[in-house]
This record gives structure tokens, C-alpha cells and sequence, in this order.
């Protein structure tokens, strides 16, 4: 693989020989890069501006389509807006806004170079473009297109290794799924006889159910591995966590959610809803991708590794959704099936909102101490306590708790999987309360990792210098920030302002979808309902009430004698070492889940100079693996080198050997072409 | 052979409660029939602690005269501190003291607590408890018997 090397760099061996020369070049060089910064998050931001506008204008119902022939030999580009594509645009041409003035600020500080700035206006550009597209051609471009695009993004700090082993994954399986896409989209245009999205839906009813079964699985595989789901998961982790921040966000909020637009569009849309093994299939791999990327994160310490753990499980419970609405679907209850496709759409714009937020404050603390491990942080709601209290909100939402983003999404789903069917129907008899569980497990395992992200890593002393002395930071990033923070709330208090966009998607989609409408949400009947905004009225005027009645009841009692100093156990004062790390907080679950997460333990010793005995120094170290990447990747790799072992023993070397191999392959043609 | 028909075969084992003890002025005012005590080791062999877990053992149950130990200074009414102080526990000591709310009570258990005992003078010894904190009530004994023990704490709590 070919490295992009940035071309311009300060020179700062100069600084000992010509000091006031080099200051001012470095004065130069950035209010230089301050500049490019400035261009590329404008650019940016707009280029999202034009997805929101678009997005807008296509959920109103405006139809429009372009087709510039020119463009590319041979298919041409076709693009066209459709309400559900309006939805994603809408989604990403949002996150694009806020992420362009927040990497105006984050450059600054000189952690993202001149390339990723220039890339991020074009990752932006062909995400929105993807759900524009309206033929085959057309979406397998601009989906290569983001794919390679977004590589860029994560290999921008390529000098260090990680980065680039998290570049090969992402490269390895992003076009393994790319692969499925194309096979299954391939395979549709040439049962149905044309490339235009429009004209497949029409000519999709004669194609049989062998063909549309086989374009199912392919195109549920590879949308599944630009979604974060298993079993083609494993560049997710890698990448979000190594690549710089802004693009973290775009990736995670953005681009993730477009392999769920891949599914609702081929998979529920054109395919239809399918037999109801489709559904069952959507919610197994929806539920096993929560639980394994929940338990994940509850036993990561790598605070944006944690984050994009959630982003798995975020986008598993977003496929129980749909595949709870084609199950119900199937069943005749369209009602319930509605809730259930509405709970995972208003999940995937939640999910974008707050997963958003979250990696725009980890990047805000990654710009302030250069640190992610969240066993080294700890203390920064002193030093930094916009950014923290911004972070809390994010990690409410992810928390799924009342007043979070997350919670109205998550209740509405489990609404529509306890709604199921009376009686006589065996199969969702067994599938609905065991989707019931891994939701409410997931969720429950979601409390205990944001618990642990936000109280380890913000809360109580610092554990290192560099979380001592972190500095809040700048405007533009605080102000991108508290953007994303508002879209959190507002989605959080009045989820109903996404009716007219739900209401558009409804005439379109063959699933039904309900609205969220008014106050009170939830299943018709009344049953199971809540009101959010209530909700949070009651909680504030609540915690209001509470410190009221304790300031009065204080006056009476006498004012404390003296400080005493806080209680060490007897020691002479508290230091940080006697927190909680993130691997203690998180070692119960791990204990538990040993069967699942697989700990991976070493124990290294460093002896004494010339003693069998004496210890110096012992470190312990245990760290949870990827059970599927053991038990999957590894055979499959394994089985790959093999093969490809046993094929280079044809391949000695000998110059005339090969010559030999040539013409035996010449002959064996004129034979066969007699 | 069930946990009820043990009971029923053992029977009562607590002593009966002696005549109870003159009250002694060192009890805070506010103390009503409970004291909630902290015990710090400072140095001592182990037998002070014996005494003292017999004393809250089913046959003197201190618990019926309403004294029990708690886990943390915060909670605490009283101090109850065993051995002789030694260099690495004096400043534990102290800090312990700082973190009892007033008012509070400090008693020293056995001989080595109030006096230092034969180990007067080592060099890995401060001294008595009294050479460190103020003590209010002081209960001899190499150990002191458990009976000793109950009187004392009786005498405080008035019960």
C-alpha cells in the first residue's frame, strides 16, 4: 500500500541557530495552517449545508433526478432524491455542518494536517451522494468512492503503526463488503433488466425467490460490515479509534448509518419484506451485534475504542427494529410494525446526534492531553467543564435513560417487541421476549459503560500530568459542541419534530411507519405510552424541589465546627492511585462475560540483576479479545495462507519452468478452442 | 437437623446482664442509650482484640446494651484503641481522630494502650495512646477480661 506523505512541514531543525527567524516561521506556518483550517471546515460545513437543504427539499416530497450521461463512460451517473434517501442526507448533511466548525477549531492545535482538511469536503460530498444515487452504477461508485475517501481520513496519522495495521483492516474489509454489495446489486440489475433504482422496484416482482434470497444475504452482509455488524465488524474498533476525531464523528454518525440506508433501501424497499426468515435473520444479527458490541465496550479502557464498540451496539439494536417490523409485518401487524420502524429510524438519527457529540469531546480531550486511555485521565471536570458536561450529555443519551437522547428511541422499540401477537403464532411466541432481553440487556450493559466512560474519565483526580494540566478547548469546537448537544435534546424532549419526515417515509416504504405526534408516544391504545418532555419537566422540577426543601431545612442546623480533611483510610490524603481505574470498574463484567470476551492475560516479571528471586518489577496485564475474529477470521486466514502455500510450490523461480507453464497453457487453449 | 431445633437443643447461651454500672462523666451529653465505635489497632499483639470479639460474641453481647462497631470513623462516636503506639501507626492514629465528629470519646484497651507496658522505650515505639491523642477512659489488663470491657463501655452509654 502506497503512504501519503504531507508535503509541507515546518522546518524546526532551525530553531537553535537562527531563534527569532524560526519563531516567526512558526508564527507563519500557523496562522498558515489556522487559515487551511478555517477553508477546509467551511468547506465542509457547507458541503453539508447543501446535504441538509437537499435532505429537506426530498422529504417534502419534491422528486427530482439528474442524469449526466458524460460523466462516466459507458453508465453515466444517475442521480435522484427520494424521501428515505432525503433522511440519510439530511442526517449526514447535519453531522457534516457541525463537524466542519468543529475541525475549523480542532486543527489548530496541529493535530490534523492539510490532507485530511482537503479530503473531509469530499467524504462529506460522496456520503451524500450515496443515498442521491439512482442506479446501480451510480451507488457502487459513490459507495467506493466514500469508502476510499474515508481511508484517507484514517490513515492520516500513518506514521504510527496502529494507524496503519487499522488502515489494512478497514481496507480488507470494507471491500470484502463491497464485494457482497456488488455481487447482490449485479445480480439484481440483471434479474430485473435495468440499473435504475426506479425501474427495479417496478420489475422486481418477476424475479424469483432463489435470486432474491441470494441478493438478501449479500447485500445484508456487505451493508452489514459499513454498519458495524458481525460478523464483519473488526475494522470498526481499529479505525474509529486511530483516525483524528472529526473524522471519528463523520465516520461513526455518518457514514456507519448508510450501510442501515443500504439494508431499508434494497432489503425492505426494493426487495420488499420478504419471507419472514428475512426478518428473523435481521434481528439475529441486530441482537448478537448489540450484545457482543455493548460487552465490548463495557471492558474497553480506550475511551474512543468504547465509543465505537457503542456504535456496533447502537446500530444491532437498530436492525432488531427493522427486522422486528418485517417479522411483525408478516404477522399482520402493521401497527406494531410501524413502531417498531419508526423506533429504529428516530434510533439511527439519535444515535448519529449523540455518538457525534461524544467523539467531538474525546477528540477535545485527545487535543487537551494527547491521551484516549481512560486508566491515564480522570479529574478533567475541573480543568475542562464545558467540554465534560457536554460529554455527560452525550453519554446520557448513549445511556439510554430518561432525559437522554437515546431513551424515547430505545422504550418505543421495546414497546413494539412486547406488542407481539397474542397467541397461535410459535415462532415470534419465541423470538419477541428474547429480543426483549438482549434489549434490555444491552441497554442495561450501556448504563455500566457510560457510568464508567464519563465517572473514570472526567470525574475525581487526575491520574497523569497531562490530565492535569488539559485546557478547555476553543471556541469553534465548544460551539460545534454545544450544537450537537442541542440536536441531542431536542431529539431527546420532542422526537415528534421528525414526524414529517416519518410521514414522507410512510407514503414511500412498504413497511408502514408511525409518527411519534404530539406529547404522549407510543403504541396506539395508549398502552406503554410516554410523554419525554413531561418526563423531563417532572425530573427537573423534581431534582428543583429537592435542593429547595434541603437549603431550608439546612438553616436551622448549626454551621460545621471545622474542615476535617477528607478520610484516606488513614493514610495521608487521597491520591488518584486510590480510584477506580476503568479495567477495575469494568473487571466484574469481565468476570462474568469471561465466556464471551475471552481475556487475553500476561503476566511479566523483570528480575533482579544476578537473582533468581529477587523481583524488581511485575506487571499484569489482561485484555479482552475478539472472540470472532479468533474463531472466524483466524481459521479463514489461516485456511487462505495454506491454499496460497500450496500454490507457490508451482512457483519455483526457474525462468524456464514458467516458460514451460506458458506453453502447456497455450496448448491446453488450442485444444479446448479446436 | 434444622437451624430452629439446634436453637431449641442450645438454648440461651448470653450471659445474663449484671447490675449495671455508676454512669461516668466522660459520656457526652448526647449520646441516648448507643454508642457507635471505631477500633484502631495501633500496635498490639492480638489478645486486646480477642477480648474484644469475645465481648461482642454471643455471650456478653454488647449489642444488647445498644454499642456496636462500625466500619468508619464518619460513623463513629467513639475511638476504641488497642496496643502500644507504634512509629508507623501514630499518624493513622491522629488521622482517624480528625475524621470521628465531635463530640467524640477515646478509650484505650489493655495495658500497652494506657501505659506502653513492657514495651516502653523500643525503638519502633512512640509511647502510650495518652502520648499521642487525649484519653478519656482507660481500661487496664494484659488483656482486660471481657467483663471489663462490657462495664466500661456500659458505664459510658448509661445502659
Amino acid at each position: 500500500m502506497t503512504m501519503i506523505r504531507t508535503a509541507l512541514r515546518p522546518d524546526t531543525d532551525a530553531a537553535g541557530s537562527e531563534p527569532q527567524a524560526s519563531h516567526d516561521a512558526r508564527q507563519g506556518h500557523e496562522a498558515r495552517s489556522a487559515a487551511a483550517a478555517a477553508w477546509g471546515g467551511a468547506a465542509t460545513s457547507l458541503v453539508g449545508l447543501a446535504g441538509v437543504v437537499c435532505g429537506i427539499v426530498a422529504l417534502a416530497g419534491r422528486s427530482w433526478s439528474l442524469s449526466l450521461d458524460g460523466l462516466f463512460p459507458m453508465v453515466g451517473v444517475q442521480l435522484e432524491l427520494t424521501p428515505l434517501g432525503g433522511l440519510f442526507m439530511l442526517l449526514t448533511g447535519a453531522v457534516a455542518v457541525i463537524v466542519g466548525i468543529y475541525s475549523a477549531g480542532y486543527t489548530r492545535a496541529g493535530h490534523l494536517g492539510g490532507f485530511p482538511l482537503a479530503v473531509m469536503p469530499i467524504f462529506v460530498a460522496t456520503m451524500l451522494l450515496v443515498p442521491a444515487a439512482g442506479s446501480v452504477p451510480t451507488f457502487l461508485l459513490m459507495w467506493e468512492l466514500m469508502a476510499v475517501s474515508s481511508m484517507m481520513l484514517v490513515l492520516a496519522g500513518h506514521r504510527r503503526a496502529e494507524v496503519r495495521s487499522a488502515g489494512v483492516y478497514y481496507a480488507v474489509l470494507t471491500h470484502l463488503g463491497f464485494m457482497a454489495i456488488l455481487l447482490g446489486l449485479l445480480l439484481l440489475s440483471a434479474a430485473t433488466g435495468t440499473t435504475r433504482f426506479a425501474e427495479i422496484s417496478f420489475a422486481i416482482g418477476d424475479v424469483g425467490h432463489g435470486a432474491r434470497t441470494v441478493i438478501f444475504v449479500l447485500t445484508l452482509l456487505g451493508f452489514g460490515s459499513k454498519a458495524g455488524l458481525l460478523p464483519l465488524h473488526a475494522w470498526l474498533p481499529r479505525a474509529h479509534a486511530e483516525s483524528p476525531s472529526p473524522a471519528s464523528a463523520l465516520m461513526s454518525a455518518a457514514m456507519v448509518t448508510l450501510g442501515v440506508y443500504g439494508i431499508v433501501r434494497i432489503d425492505l424497499d426494493i426487495l420488499g419484506p420478504g419471507p419472514r426468515w428475512w426478518g428473523l435473520v435481521m434481528l439475529a444479527v441486530g441482537a448478537v451485534s448489540a450484545l457482543f458490541g455493548v460487552l465490548q465496550a463495557s471492558v474497553a479502557t480506550d475511551l474512543k475504542r468504547l465509543l465505537a464498540f457503542s456504535t456496533t451496539e447502537n446500530m444491532g439494536l437498530v436492525l432488531v427494529a427493522l427486522g422486528a417490523a418485517a417479522l411483525l409485518t408478516s404477522s399482520g401487524m402493521r401497527d406494531v410494525a410501524a413502531l417498531a420502524l419508526a423506533a429504529g429510524l428516530l434510533h439511527l438519527l439519535v444515535h448519529g446526534s449523540f455518538k457525534m457529540l461524544a467523539f467531538l469531546a474525546a477528540g477535545s480531550v485527545q487535543n487537551a492531553t494527547g491521551l484516549r486511555d481512560l486508566d491515564r485521565l480522570g479529574g478533567l471536570a475541573r480543568r475542562m467543564p464545558v467540554t465534560t458536561a457536554l460529554f455527560g450529555v452525550a453519554a446520557l443519551g448513549a445511556a439510554g435513560l430518561p432525559v437522554g437522547a437515546g431513551f424515547v428511541s430505545e422504550w418505543l422499540l421495546l414497546q413494539s417487541l412486547i406488542h407481539r401477537p397474542a397467541a397461535g403464532d410459535t415462532l415470534m411466541a419465541l423470538t419477541m421476549p428474547l429480543a426483549i432481553g438482549v434489549v434490555a440487556l444491552s441497554v442495561g450493559v450501556g448504563v455500566v459503560t457510560m457510568v464508567k466512560a464519563f465517572g473514570v474519565g472526567f470525574l475525581a483526580r487526575p491520574r497523569t500530568d497531562e490530565a492535569a494540566h488539559a485546557r478547555e478547548a476553543g471556541a469553534p469546537m465548544l460551539l460545534a459542541m454545544a450544537l450537537a448537544a442541542l440536536v441531542c435534546t431536542v431529539l431527546a424532549l420532542v422526537p415528534a419534530a421528525l414526524d414529517p419526515a416519518l410521514r414522507a417515509l410512510g407514503r414511500t416504504l412498504p413497511v408502514p411507519v408511525a409518527t411519534l405526534g404530539g406529547v404522549v408516544i407510543g403504541p396506539a391504545g395508549g398502552l406503554g405510552s410516554i410523554a419525554p418532555a413531561v418526563l423531563a419537566a417532572g425530573m427537573a422540577s423534581a431534582v428543583i424541589l429537592a435542593v429547595a426543601l434541603s437549603r431550608i431545612g439546612s438553616r436551622r442546623r448549626p454551621p460545621a465546627q471545622s474542615a476535617a480533611p477528607l478520610w484516606a483510610c488513614g493514610a495521608d490524603g487521597l491520591t488518584s492511585r486510590m480510584e477506580y481505574t476503568a479495567s477495575s470498574f469494568a473487571q466484574p463484567m469481565q468476570r462474568v462475560f469471561r465466556g464471551v470476551l475471552r481475556p487475553e492475560a500476561d503476566l511479566s516479571v523483570v528480575r533482579a540483576a544476578g537473582s533468581a528471586y529477587d523481583v524488581e518489577q511485575m506487571a499484569y496485564r489482561e485484555r479482552p479479545t475478539d472472540a470472532v475474529e479468533a474463531h472466524l477470521y483466524r481459521p479463514v486466514l489461516r485456511l487462505v495462507r495454506a491454499v496460497a502455500g500450496w500454490v507457490r510450490r508451482a512457483h519455483t523461480g526457474s525462468v524456464q519452468l514458467y516458460l514451460v507453464y506458458g506453453g502447456v497453457g497455450l496448448l491446453i487453449v488450442l485444444v479446448l478452442a479446436r | 437437623m434444622g437451624w430452629p431445633a439446634r436453637i431449641r437443643r442450645i438454648g440461651r447461651i448470653a450471659e445474663h446482664a449484671p447490675p449495671q454500672p455508676l454512669p461516668i462523666t466522660a459520656a457526652p451529653a448526647l449520646l441516648r442509650g448507643s454508642l457507635q465505635i471505631r477500633y484502631v489497632d495501633v500496635g498490639s499483639c492480638g489478645a486486646c482484640e480477642l477480648e474484644i470479639a469475645s465481648a461482642f460474641g454471643p455471650i456478653y453481647d454488647l449489642q444488647r446494651y445498644g454499642i456496636s462497631l462500625v466500619a468508619s470513623p464518619r460513623h463513629a462516636d467513639a475511638l476504641l484503641v488497642t496496643g502500644v503506639v507504634t512509629r508507623n501507626m501514630e499518624a493513622p492514629l491522629r488521622h482517624t481522630l480528625a475524621a470521628v465528629p465531635e463530640p467524640r470519646i477515646v478509650i484505650a484497651v489493655g495495658d500497652c494502650a494506657c501505659t506502653g507496658g513492657v514495651f516502653t522505650g523500643g525503638y519502633g515505639v512512640v509511647g502510650p495512646v495518652s502520648s499521642v491523642i487525649d484519653v478519656d477512659l482507660e481500661i487496664p489488663g494484659c488483656p482486660p477480661r471481657p467483663e471489663q470491657i462490657v462495664a466500661a463501655l456500659r458505664s459510658i452509654v448509661g445502659r
